[in-house]
C-alpha cells in the first residue's frame, strides 16, 4: 500500500451540528498534503479525528493499513502531532520537553538534529514560560518531528513564526519529506504552503470542494476566463456535460466562469460552443494569485469537478 | 505503561514546587520539634510523634494539590492532545497517573517517618516506642494510624481526582480537597448525630474519613454503627468508586 494515511467517507457532528460531511483522502508516503479551508471549516476537526482524539460518526481511518479510533490507537506509534496550538509546561526547558516525548532509540541525536534544523540552540535550554509565541510554536514542531515519525500532521505550523522561520522549518520539512515523510498540513493561507505542498485538499464548511495536484493549480489556478455567449445557459450546460471546470458565481448564476485547468481548457471550451453554433459575444482573461483563486473557490460553489 | 510512568515522574520531579513543598514539610516537623523541646508542656510528645510533628497534615495538603493537578494541568497547559493522540490508552495514561500519584503519597509519608524518627532520637533520646497504649505498643498505634490515615486520604484523593477531571481545573479541585478535609474533620460530631438518628446515614462516603479513627479506637464502632472491616471496605470501595467515576469521564472526553 503506498497510501500512508487514507481517510474514507467521514462523517463527524457536535451535537446537531454537522461539522464534516463525507470527507475522503489519501496522503501518499513521502508526500505532502495541504489541508486548506476558511475558518471553522473543520481542518483541525480532521486531525483530531485522524489522531483519534474524537469520535466519529461515521467512516473509515486507517494509517498504513491499520484502523485508528478513540479507542485503537497502536498505528499512531508512527506519528507526530501539532494541532491547534503547542501544549507547553512552564516549568520543563525545551529541551527537556523533547527528552519527556522522544523514544528511547537515537534520542540525543533526534534531539540536536531537530534543535539545528529548526534553529532552536540559542534557547533551548531556557525555561519554556520564557518563551515567546514564536520560539513556543517552534517547540511544538519539534515535538512532532524529534521521532521522525512516517506521518506528520501538522496544524497551521506557520502560526507565529517569522519569515526567515517560515524558510527553515519549510526547508526542513522537505527534506524530511524526500526522505520519506509523509506530511498533512493545514493552513488558511494558500500561499504558505504553495511553495511546499505536492497536493492540496480545499475544505469548506465540512465538505472537500477540491482535490488537486499543487502543480496543476499553479498552472491554472491562476487563470480563468469569463465567456459570454448568445445564449449563457445552453453554453453552461455543454460545457459542465463535457467536463469542463466551470464555476458558478451565485449572484449571477448563468455566468460562465472557466477555470483554465490545463493550457488546453480554452481550446477544448471554444471548440465546444463553435461546434454547437453557440455565438460567443466576449471573452474576458482573469489572472488572479493564488490567494484569490482560493478566495473564488470558497466564494463560488463549484459545479464540476 | 513504564514509559507513561517514566513521563509522569519527570514532569513530577522537575516541578520546582514538589521539592519546595517537600522541603516545607519537613521544615514544618523541626520547627514542632524545636518548639516541643523548647517548652515541653506545650504540646504532648506522644500525639506529636502520632502525628509525625504535624507533617502528616502537610503532607495531605501536598498531595491534595498534587492529585488536582496531575490531570487538571493537561487541560490548563494544553499537552492533553498530545497525552493523548499517542499509541497508548488512555486508561493506560490515567493510571499511570495514579500510580505516580500513590508513589508520592507512599514517598512522602516514609519522609514525614524518618524524620519523626530522627527529631525523636535527637530531641528526645528517651521516647519509649514500645510503652503500651491500651493493649498495644505505642509503635503498633502509630503504624496502624499511618494505615488508616492512608486509606482516607486515598478517599479524600478520589474525590479530588473526580472534581479535577469533571471540571478540568485544578484550583476548583484543590478548594474542594481542603474544604472536604476541613469541613470532614468539623463535622465528624455532626455526622454521629445525624448517624444517631437515621441509621442509613451512616453509609454515607463522609462517615468514612472516620475510617482512622476507628482502627485506633475500635470501640468508636457503637457511634459508627458499622464494623472496622466494614468500614475499610467501604472506604475502599468509595474511593474506587470515585475514581472509576473519574475515568469514564476522562475515557470520553474530546480535546
Ligand atoms: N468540541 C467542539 N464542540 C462543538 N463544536 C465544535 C467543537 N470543535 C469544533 N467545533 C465546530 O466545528 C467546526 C470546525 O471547527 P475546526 O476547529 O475543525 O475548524 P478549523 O478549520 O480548524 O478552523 P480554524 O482555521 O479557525 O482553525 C466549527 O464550526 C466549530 O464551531
Ligand atoms: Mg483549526
Amino acid at each position: 500500500m503506498s497510501n500512508l494515511l487514507s481517510v474514507q467517507q467521514l462523517d463527524i457532528a457536535f451535537g446537531k451540528h454537522q461539522v464534516l460531511h463525507q470527507v475522503s483522502f489519501d496522503v501518499a508516503a513521502g508526500h505532502i498534503v495541504a489541508l486548506v479551508g476558511p475558518n471553522g471549516a473543520g481542518k483541525s476537526t480532521i486531525m483530531k479525528a485522524v489522531l483519534g482524539l474524537i469520535s466519529i460518526d461515521h467512516g473509515h481511518l486507517t494509517i498504513d493499513s491499520h484502523p485508528v479510533s478513540m479507542t485503537s490507537h497502536e498505528a499512531l506509534k508512527q506519528v507526530g502531532a501539532l494541532i491547534e496550538y503547542p501544549g507547553i509546561y512552564p516549568f520543563l526547558t525545551g529541551r527537556q520537553h523533547l527528552e519527556l516525548f522522544a523514544d528511547k532509540e537515537n534520542r540525543e541525536a533526534n534531539i540536536e538534529q531537530v534543535i539545528k534544523a529548526l534553529h532552536m540552540t540559542d534557547y533551548i535550554d531556557h525555561k519554556a514560560k520564557l518563551y515567546s509565541l514564536g520560539m513556543k510554536q517552534k517547540l511544538g514542531i519539534a515535538q512532532a518531528l524529534v521521532d521522525r515519525p512516517k506521518l506528520v500532521i501538522l496544524d497551521e505550523p506557520m502560526n507565529g513564526l517569522d519569515p526567515e522561520a517560515v524558510k527553515q522549518l519549510r526547508d526542513y520539512i522537505r527534506q524530511l519529506a524526500s526522505e520519506g515523510t509523509s506530511f498533512l498540513i493545514s493552513s488558511h493561507i494558500l500561499s504558505e504552503l504553495e511553495k511546499l505542498a505536492d497536493d492540496v485538499l480545499f475544505l469548506d464548511q465540512g465538505h472537500i470542494i477540491r482535490q488537486t495536484s499543487m502543480a496543476e493549480l499553479v498552472t491554472s489556478g491562476g487563470t480563468s476566463y469569463h465567456i459570454t455567449t448568445a445564449d449563457d445557459a445552453d453554453a453552461k450546460s455543454r460545457l459542465i456535460a463535457l467536463g469542463l471546470p466551470v464555476l458558478t458565481d451565485d449572484t449571477d448564476p448563468e455566468k460562465i466562469i472557466l477555470l483554465q485547468k490545463t493550457p488546453q481548457t480554452l481550446n477544448q471550451a471554444l471548440h465546444t460552443l463553435l461546434t454547437a453554433n453557440i455565438e460567443i459575444v466576449d471573452i474576458v482573461k482573469v489572472q488572479h494569485d493564488l490567494e484569490e483563486s482560493f478566495l473564488d473557490m470558497v466564494n463560488h460553489q463549484q459545479e464540476v469537478k | 505503561m513504564g514509559t507513561l510512568i517514566k513521563q509522569e515522574i519527570y514532569k513530577l520531579t522537575h516541578k520546582k514546587g514538589t521539592w519546595f513543598a517537600i522541603g516545607l514539610m519537613i521544615l514544618v516537623q523541626v520547627a514542632f520539634a524545636l518548639m516541643q523541646h523548647s517548652n515541653p508542656k506545650l504540646y504532648g510528645l506522644e500525639s506529636l510523634v502520632n502525628n509525625d510533628y504535624l507533617g502528616g497534615g502537610i503532607y495531605l495538603f501536598i498531595m491534595i494539590a498534587s492529585a488536582a493537578s496531575i490531570i487538571a494541568m493537561e487541560f490548563q497547559y494544553g499537552t492533553i492532545k498530545q497525552l493523548l493522540y499517542r499509541q497508548y490508552y488512555r486508561s493506560q495514561i490515567f493510571i499511570s497517573k495514579l500510580i505516580v500519584l500513590f508513589m508520592q503519597l507512599v514517598v512522602l509519608q516514609v519522609i514525614a517517618s524518618l524524620v519523626s524518627f530522627m527529631l525523636t532520637a535527637i530531641f528526645s533520646p528517651n521516647f519509649d516506642w514500645m510503652q503500651k497504649v491500651g493493649s498495644n505498643t505505642f509503635l503498633h498505634q502509630y503504624l496502624v494510624g499511618i494505615l488508616g490515615n492512608g486509606l482516607v486520604n486515598c478517599l479524600l484523593l478520589s474525590v479530588v481526582i473526580l472534581i479535577a477531571t469533571l471540571l478540568k481545573t485544578n484550583a476548583a479541585a484543590i478548594t474542594s480537597g481542603f474544604i472536604g478535609y476541613f469541613v470532614s474533620m468539623a463535622a465528624s460530631g455532626i455526622i454521629l448525630v445525624l448517624i444517631n438518628k437515621w441509621h442509613w446515614l451512616r453509609f454515607n462516603p463522609f462517615t468514612m474519613l472516620m475510617t482512622s479513627s476507628q482502627l485506633l479506637t475500635p470501640s468508636m464502632s457503637k457511634v459508627t454503627l458499622m464494623s472496622t472491616p466494614l468500614m475499610v471496605s467501604l472506604t475502599i470501595g468509595y474511593a474506587v468508586l470515585f475514581t472509576v467515576i473519574a475515568y469514564l469521564s476522562f475515557r470520553k472526553r474530546h480535546v
